[in-house]
């Protein structure tokens, strides 16, 4: 019953503008990107440096301390495939306003970083998937068991793993959709939290179409019990969706602004 | 296996909301766990007890009442003697008299009043209106740029004049705003939206959510009350944090229990005791439901409810 939580997707290494401030060490468009999502009504705010194999350590502590100083301590996201970055990013984390996540583990290669959560407190992001993509939900479960086990062996709460059940692009996998559906069902059911990159079932369509799918899916998804998604929370209609699903979820109290607020 | 005892903690708290100013000042609020749930962890500030005076005076009133008054015969008089009350934490001025429909006593008498109210006593004050939405506006905004500096808590604004209260209350003076709404949980964190959307500080708002005697209709509070401190603390949802201040007194006097004369009613025994009786189960419950202060008036709820607070803080 608690609020929908959206991590903000868009202070990502893949955006030009924000690749050159990060190799600048330019604070100023990682701001402006951090305010305009806060704004909009992210909660977290998803920081991916991108592999950073040279100074990715370095980078993410930057990183945290100047969004984190300049909006009130926000919680963030902190995503690379850069374990030791993840780690010197957490070292510098304030967590009065929530855990930093590590995004992402899976039970494959990255199975680690949920020993790297458990070691600092930390969420993590527990992507369903080993090699490749789940052939069905048996798969996933399967999974999702295997890093719930290793988390809770190692003293994590189970609801610290959020399980992102892998959402697919709707162009050419069109009939895995419900799958995921009931994978998040089925988390759900057994009391854990789930995440989830969103915006992977709009992938290559039209630009005027995407708000409109993202949207469709999140309300599904949400009436399945997601909990959050790694999402654009400047997309209007998508936030929009989501604000009127937490309500009538009871996870939020309906007053007339509430799509102000 | 042994019992294992697990508090309920919430990440969040109830704002803590200071009246009144100096060694005198009171603060209502602060709590992070459910009302009185103080094995629970911090329940913040006890609750407190106003104790109301109308500017009608003594019209009406039973025999305790006037005895506790005797000698004072204006609203400055029965307020310096209301603030010596046993258990008193603030006191309560209600200027029912402004009532259009009723005395229709002119907004600069009613700022007079206030202003004798207020020099009169040293713990803070709160100002109830006369339930008339224009009127208590144009009330409001004088009696809150006279009284200036003294930290008055205006009850209320109503959804039909929170604009003009709001401004005038909240920002022009700086005075602490009332948000009423009547066993409303959607106009509550309506109301709480609209005033900090027009600049009013969440940490200057306090709830009156409405209230019912017992017996009329409280389980409606009772469920609203629930429901705004589940959100509050259970979903962090600022805009219901705001303190609760219930006036218990002119609800509970003005149901038939506490109105009947003796002489119908035979059984029932006297109208005074069955008066304080619904006056102290309103309050009790109101306190038990959520109420970080509930207004009373009679000498004897003012002294049980106290001790009542004393007993559980």
């Amino acid at each position: 019953m608690s609020k929908f939580v959206v991590i903000g997707e868009r202070i990502h290494c893949i955006s030009p503008a924000i690749r050159e401030a990060m190799a600048k060490r330019d604070p100023a468009p990682i701001l402006k990107r951090a305010k305009q999502q806060l704004q909009a009504g992210a909660t977290y705010l998803d920081v991916n440096i991108g592999p950073a194999e040279s100074d990715g350590e370095e980078l993410m502590k930057w990183a945290v301390t100047t969004i984190q100083q300049a909006f009130d301590n926000v919680p963030l996201c902190l995503d690379t495939v850069n374990r030791k970055a993840i780690e010197a990013g957490i070292s510098v984390y304030n967590r009065s306003k929530g855990k930093p996540i590590v995004n992402s583990a899976d039970a494959g290669e990255r199975i680690e970083n949920i020993d790297l959560a458990a070691a600092n407190d930390a969420i993590t992001i527990a992507l369903c998937q080993k090699h490749g993509i789940p052939a069905d939900n048996d798969e996933r479960m399967a999974y999702c068991q295997e890093m719930l086990e290793r988390g809770m062996m190692l003293g994590m709460e189970p609801t610290d793993l959020w399980f992102d059940p892998l959402f697919l692009v709707i162009k050419g996998m069109q009939d895995k959709q419900l799958d995921c559906l009931e994978a998040i069902k089925m988390f759900t059911d057994m009391g854990l939290n789930t995440t989830g990159g969103l915006s992977n079932v709009s992938n290559g369509m039209p630009k005027d179409i995407r708000p409109i799918m993202d949207s469709a899916m999140v309300a599904m998804a949400m009436a399945n019990g997601l909990s959050s998604a790694i999402a654009n929370p400047c997309d209007l209609r998508l936030m929009e969706t989501i604000k009127s699903c937490d309500v009538i979820r009871n996870n939020v109290l309906y007053a007339d602004s509430y799509l102000s607020i | 296996m042994p019992f294992k005892r697990t508090p309920q903690k919430f990440n969040a708290a109830i704002n803590a909301m200071t009246l009144g100013t100096g060694d005198n000042a009171v603060t209502i609020g602060g709590a992070s766990v459910l009302p009185l749930y103080s094995f629970d962890g911090d329940i913040g500030n006890a609750p407190k007890i106003g104790v109301e005076i109308s500017d009608l005076g003594l019209e009406g009133e039973c025999v305790g009442m006037t005895e506790f008054y005797a000698g004072a015969s204006t609203p400055a008089e029965m307020a310096a003697k209301a603030e010596k009350m046993p258990g008193a934490d603030f006191v309560c001025l209600r200027l029912e008299g402004a009532d259009p429909n009723g005395h229709n006593r002119s907004v600069e008498e009613c700022v007079e009043i206030a202003k004798a109210v207020a020099g009169a006593i040293s713990l803070p004050l709160v100002i109830e209106g006369c339930k008339n939405n224009e009127k208590d506006a144009e009330l409001f905004e004088k009696i809150a740029a006279a009284l200036e500096g003294k930290n008055v808590l205006f009850l209320s604004a109503k959804e039909e004049n929170h604009k003009s209260v709001g401004a005038a209350v909240g920002l022009a003076y700086a005075q602490k705003v009332g948000a009423e709404s009547s066993v409303d949980i959607n106009l509550a964190k309506q109301l709480n939206v609209l005033l900090t959307q027009l600049g009013v500080k969440a940490e200057n708002i306090a709830m009156n959510l409405g209230s019912a005697a017992a017996g009329y209709g409280f389980e409606y509070v009772a469920s609203t009350m629930d429901r705004v401190k589940a959100a509050a603390l259970g979903q962090n949802d600022a805009m219901l944090q705001m303190p609760v201040i219930t006036p218990v007194a002119s609800e509970a006097w003005s149901v038939k229990e506490a109105m009947v004369d003796e002489a119908d009613f035979p059984e029932w025994g006297p109208q005074e005791d069955r008066g304080v009786r619904m006056e102290i189960a309103t309050a009790a419950a109101c306190l038990a439901c959520g109420s970080d202060a509930v207004i009373l008036k009679h000498p004897r709820s003012v002294a049980t409810i106290s001790a009542m607070v004393a007993a559980l803080k």
